[in-house]
C-alpha cells in the first residue's frame, strides 16, 4: 500500500489494478448515492443513453461524426509533417511560425472564410477541421523536431551522411515515434472542434448536433450520456495509438522511467 | 624502460595553423601538430595519439575540427595520405555519450554505417565480422537503449570504424567510466590499432594517466603567458608542450603505469598545466 503515496514507485501490477477498480467503483457509488438534483442519475443517464441509441441515431452520427474527423486528422497531419519538415529549409521558417500561431485565430470567424473558398457544407466542415488541427500538429511537431541535437545530427554527418541524409535519418525516421505522439494527443482538438462545427453546418448530422439538440432542449442525462460516448471513444483511439506506437516502433518506451 | 624499434612514414593528419574563435573570442589559436603513420617491424602497429587539455579549454571544439564539421577560422586540417581537407565523414567521431540511432537495431546502426563505404552484400560480411570481433553477436538485435555502457561504447566505435577512412576520434572515451570499463576501452582500443596498420585513434581528454599509457605521442593545449606574464588568449600547443612517448621508451608497454619513468612523466605534465593555468 505504501508503494502508491511514495514518489516515483512502481506498484504490483495486482495492486495497482485493484486501486484503479477501487477509484472507479468509489465514484459510482457516489453518483448512485450523492443526492444532487440537478444532476441526472446514473440509471437516467444510462436510460437516455438507450433512447439515443434507439431513436436518435448515436451510433450512425458517432460514425459520422468520427469518419469526418478521421479523414480530417489524416490530411492534418501530412499538411502538418511537411510544414514542419520544411522548416529544416530557412525559407520556410517563417510559414510555420504563423501556422503555428494561427491556433489563436477563432473557428467561428473561419468558418465565414471558408464557406466563402469552398462549395458544399461537408467541404466547410472537413477545411475547418483540417485547419484547426494543422495548426495544433504544427506547433506539436516542430517543438518535437526542435529537441533535436548536435550531437545527434554530428553523429549522422560523421558516418558521412549529407545534410538531407542526416535530416531524414535523425529528424524523420529518429522522431516518427514522437510524431504519431503528438498526432495522439492533438486528435482530442479534432473531438473538441467537430462538436462545435457540427452545429454551425446542421445538413450532414453527427455527435455534435446531437449534443447540440440535448442541450438546447436541456436533456442533462442526454447531454452526460453523449459525452460519456465520446469520452469512451477518445480513450478507445488513445489506446489504438498507444498501440500503434508500440507495433510500429518498439523502441520508444524503452528509455522511459 | 624499453624502446622499441619503430619508424615513422607518410602524415595521416596535419593540423597546420589552427585557430578558432566564436563572436569574436579566440578559443583555439595556431595550432600545429602532424600525426605520422608509424611502423614497426612484423607487426600491424596503428597510431594511438593524445591531446590533452582541461576541461573547458575547447577540446570538443578541436575534435569537431578535426571531424571537419566545422572549419576553423583559421588554418587547415589535412587528413589521409592523400592529405585531404577534413569533411565530414572522413574522420570517425565518437563522441562522449556515444550516440547511436536510437530507431535502429544494433545491427542496423552498424550496417546504415557500413552501407555508406560498402555494396549491400559486403557491408553485410564486414557488419557480422565487427559484431564478431567487438564481441556484440549476441546483442544484434537489441535497441541502443537496451545495451549495455560497454557495449554501447563498443558499438560506437564500430560504427564509426565501419565508415571512416582509418582514423578515429574519441571524445573523452575515459569520462565517467569505473575502473574495470576503462580497461575495456583500453583493450578497444588497442585492438582497434593492431587491426590495421594505417588504423589511428586520436584520443582527445583530460585524463592524463590512461591517455599517456596509450598513447605514442602527446600533445598538450595549454595557455601561454607574454613577455609581460599576461595570459595570451585561445588555448594552444607550445613547442614544449609535445611529447614523443614512443622516443622516449613509453609507447606500447604492457603495463606502462607501473613504470617508475611513466609516473615521473605524468608528474612532468601535471605541473606543465599548473604552470600554464
Amino acid at each position: 500500500m505504501k508503494t502508491l503515496f511514495a514518489p516515483n514507485a512502481q506498484p504490483p501490477r495486482l495492486l495497482f489494478t485493484t486501486m484503479v477498480a477501487g477509484q472507479v467503483a468509489l465514484l459510482l457509488l457516489v453518483w448512485l448515492f450523492y443526492p444532487m438534483q440537478l444532476f441526472p442519475s446514473l440509471g437516467e443517464v444510462f436510460r437516455s443513453l438507450g433512447d439515443l441509441i434507439t431513436t436518435q441515431g448515436l451510433i450512425q452520427e458517432l460514425w459520422a461524426s468520427m469518419t469526418t474527423a478521421l479523414q480530417a486528422l489524416a490530411i492534418a497531419t501530412v499538411l502538418a509533417l511537411g510544414i514542419s519538415y520544411l522548416t529544416a529549409l530557412p525559407f520556410f521558417r517563417p510559414i510555420a511560425y504563423a501556422a503555428s500561431k494561427m491556433r489563436y485565430l477563432t473557428l467561428t470567424g473561419l468558418t465565414f472564410f471558408m464557406a466563402l473558398m469552398v462549395s458544399s457544407g461537408h467541404q466547410v466542415k472537413l477545411s475547418v477541421l483540417i485547419f484547426g488541427a494543422t495548426v495544433y500538429l504544427v506547433t506539436g511537431m516542430t517543438s518535437v523536431i526542435l529537441t533535436t541535437t548536435q550531437e545527434e545530427m554530428d553523429h549522422a554527418r560523421t558516418l558521412g551522411m549529407g545534410e538531407w541524409r542526416s535530416f531524414w535519418e535523425v529528424v524523420v525516421l529518429g522522431k516518427l515515434d514522437e510524431m504519431l505522439e503528438v498526432v495522439r494527443q492533438n486528435f482530442a482538438i479534432i473531438w473538441t472542434m467537430i462538436t462545435l462545427v457540427e452545429t454551425l453546418y446542421q445538413s450532414e448530422g453527427g455527435i455534435g448536433l446531437l449534443l447540440y439538440k440535448q442541450n438546447r432542449y436541456l436533456h442533462l442525462d442526454g447531454v452526460l450520456a453523449i459525452q460519456l460516448v465520446i469520452l469512451a471513444t477518445g480513450a478507445a483511439q488513445d489506446y489504438v495509438f498507444v498501440l500503434l506506437r508500440r507495433v510500429f516502433f518498439p523502441y520508444s518506451s524503452l528509455g522511459t522511467a | 624502460m624499453t624502446t622499441h624499434t619503430h619508424a615513422y612514414k607518410d602524415p595521416v593528419l596535419t593540423l597546420n595553423g589552427v585557430s578558432m574563435s566564436f563572436n569574436n573570442e579566440l578559443v583555439l589559436r595556431d595550432i600545429n601538430a602532424q600525426i605520422l603513420d608509424i611502423t614497426r617491424p612484423k607487426m600491424h602497429q596503428g597510431q594511438v595519439v593524445g591531446f590533452y587539455g582541461r576541461s573547458g579549454i575547447g577540446k570538443s571544439v578541436l575534435c569537431r575540427i578535426m571531424a571537419g564539421l566545422i572549419p576553423p577560422s583559421a588554418g587547415t586540417v589535412e587528413v589521409g595520405l592523400a592529405q585531404q581537407p577534413a569533411r565530414p565523414g572522413m574522420v570517425g567521431f565518437v563522441q562522449q555519450r556515444y550516440p547511436l540511432f536510437d530507431h535502429r537495431t544494433l545491427y542496423d546502426n552498424l550496417l546504415v554505417a557500413a552501407e555508406r563505404k560498402h555494396a549491400p552484400e559486403v557491408a553485410r560480411q564486414h557488419v557480422e565480422s565487427y559484431l564478431e570481433r567487438f564481441c556484440l553477436a549476441p546483442h544484434h538485435k537489441k535497441y541502443p537503449a537496451h545495451l549495455s555502457g560497454g557495449q554501447r561504447q563498443r558499438a560506437a566505435i564500430a560504427q564509426q570504424l565501419l565508415c571512416s577512412e582509418h582514423l578515429i576520434l574519441l571524445d573523452e572515451p575515459f569520462s565517467g567510466l569505473d575502473v574495470a570499463m576503462i580497461d575495456e576501452v583500453k583493450r578497444i582500443i588497442v585492438e582497434v590499432t593492431t587491426m590495421d596498420e594505417l588504423n589511428t585513434v586520436i584520443i582527445v581528454s583530460h585524463d592524463i594517466v590512461t591517455t599517456t599509457a596509450l598513447a605514442d605521442r602527446l600533445w598538450l593545449l595549454g595557455y601561454e603567458h607574454d613577455a609581460a606574464g599576461a595570459l595570451v588568449p585561445g588555448a594552444t600547443i607550445s613547442p614544449q608542450h609535445q611529447y614523443n612517448l614512443a622516443e622516449m621508451g613509453l609507447a606500447w608497454h604492457e603495463n606502462v603505469e607501473a613504470e617508475p619513468e611513466f609516473g615521473q612523466f605524468v608528474e612532468h605534465i601535471k605541473n606543465e598545466i599548473r604552470v600554464s593555468a
